[in-house]
């Protein structure tokens, strides 16, 4: 299990108050039983702890989805990672 | 016309987590004015405040419960609880819900949320404000609690006026079952304010004292923060005898007015219009009132102001009435401070023992009523009124009348 799906699993767990063994990247936040407030909260945390912004209302980010969130937060950590500036030598 | 009963108390405070140990602590003279603890004192030149002590927020709510909690709501609902338990009242049940108003009071709300997220924005430069900033911060919030908790789904919302503001939401949730707007009121005030800023902020009004909060006396150097919650059941009167509650007291009647004058410094003929207000209200004559708990904030400006206030309303009773102001206990809690006193007024009406104006020195000629300095006094009472002069003016009286 990748490091970044461990630690959105434990974010998701503590936010919402279920064991962390119900999730699995196939749940959807909805199966979860996540209501939106805690949602919004789960993102938060990710977002503060990642250092990323999880876009609104983006088509192409599915954050309804445990994998589609793990997937969104892989692509942007990696791209914060390319577009930093090279250490100077 | 209906008549209005007080059958549920419940407080929090520096002088205890419940208002029963608050009384306890009144009758005993104990002030709770002390170094500052909950919030860093480096910057801060007086140092003292009447804090809420040993307060474990997860001994009363869960860990979920309490993310949606800023302290001046964990306050309003702990008091509440106490409250509604002694009424005896079910809201939830006979329809009860409808019926039932939730005024409560707050000067600022949610202060210590407003300033952790400022200080992460601003000094952490995090640009991610915690998304339940806005439902813990807002000045309802108390209010939208208590109603979750209890399932009250008649009128609700928070009244605003500063020092008042309990006082304020007190005449609107009395004048609501006064008027048979609704049966049923769940009424007070909130406040949990102390942080550095706040502290900073009352500093630089110049009307905080560095030793302790001395009402009406000569060496009176200013106010002593405080926090806390009070929150009361009111009821309509023939409804709670006919159901055999325990009755605190009858809630007889409320005076308001405004001074229109300075923005800070207190006008003795708003005052006294609203104490007037409150005995005609009450249909209460001066000779019928025993007891005055007084705004009595320990300020310069306010203690001479209120004594005029009174002596103009009482006349020759006003050398009769014992007049105390219990800020020299728990501090000015500011939009919980009317709240907080009317447990004062409850247990001096219930048990016929005046609750005194702590760490009196030496008399004040300008202050020249008799203000129970040091040491609480058997009286009997049948009325009582308790005082809330705000900042701006604004000036809220409540009658109680002994049940």
């Amino acid at each position: 299990m990748s490091s970044v799906q461990q630690q959105i699993f434990e974010i998701i767990a503590k936010e919402a108050g279920i064991d962390i063994g119900r999730i699995s990247l196939d749940s959807t936040l909805k199966e979860l039983e996540i209501q939106s407030l805690d949602a919004v909260q789960i993102i938060f945390e990710i977002e503060d702890q990642f250092k990323i912004t999880l876009p609104d209302r983006d088509p192409n980010f599915d954050t309804e989805s445990v994998k589609g969130l793990v997937d969104a937060v892989e692509r942007l950590v990696a791209a914060k990672t390319a577009a930093a500036p090279a250490t100077s030598g | 016309m209906r008549r209005v009963a007080i059958t549920g108390m419940g407080a929090i405070n520096a002088l205890g987590h419940d208002a029963v140990a608050t009384w306890s602590a009144m009758r005993a003279g104990h002030c709770a004015i002390g170094p500052i603890a909950n919030i860093p004192v480096d910057l801060l030149n007086a140092r003292i405040a009447a804090e809420v002590r040993r307060f474990d927020p997860l001994a009363h709510f869960d860990a979920k419960r309490l993310a949606l909690l800023d302290r001046v709501s964990q306050f309003a609902l702990v008091a509440a609880r106490e409250a509604v338990a002694q009424s005896g009242l079910d809201f939830r049940a006979d329809g009860r819900g409808e019926r039932t108003a939730c005024i409560i009071g707050t000067g600022i709300g949610g202060e210590n949320t407003r300033d952790e997220q400022s200080r992460r924005f601003y000094a952490d430069n995090n640009p991610r404000v915690h998304p339940l900033t806005i439902v813990r911060l807002m000045a309802n919030a108390p209010a939208c609690q208590i109603t979750m908790e209890y399932g009250l789904t008649g009128p609700a919302f928070a009244v605003v006026s500063a020092c008042a503001s309990a006082n304020h939401a007190l005449s609107q949730a009395f004048e609501m079952v006064r008027s048979g707007k609704v049966d049923f009121a769940v009424g007070g005030g909130s406040e949990a304010c102390i942080t550095v800023p706040t502290v900073k902020a009352w500093e630089a009004v110049r009307v905080t004292a560095d030793d302790t909060c001395r009402p009406f006396c000569r060496q009176r150097r200013g106010m002593v923060l405080g926090e806390g919650a009070g929150i009361f059941v009111l009821e309509e009167f023939e409804h709670a005898r006919r159901r055999g509650a325990t009755i605190l007291a009858e809630f007889a009647g409320a005076g308001m007015s405004s001074d229109a004058g300075d923005i800070v410094l207190p006008s003795a003929d708003g005052a006294a219009r609203a104490l007037a207000a409150a005995l005609a209200d009450a249909r209460l004559a001066p000779a019928d009132v025993g007891y005055v708990n007084a705004h009595g904030t320990g300020t310069p400006a306010n203690d001479p102001t209120e004594t005029k206030a009174i002596r103009r309303v009482f006349g020759a009773h006003a050398d009769a009435l014992a007049v105390s102001s219990t800020k020299s206990m728990h501090g000015h809690a500011l939009g919980a401070a009317g709240a907080i006193e009317l447990v004062a007024v409850l247990g001096a009406l219930r048990e016929g023992v005046i609750p005194p104006t702590a760490n009196f020195i030496d008399p004040d000629p300008d202050c020249d009523l008799d203000y129970v300095p040091n040491i609480a006094r058997e009286k009997p009472l049948q009325a009582a009124l308790s005082n809330s002069f705000a900042f701006g003016g604004l000036n809220s009286v409540i009658a109680l009348r002994r049940a």
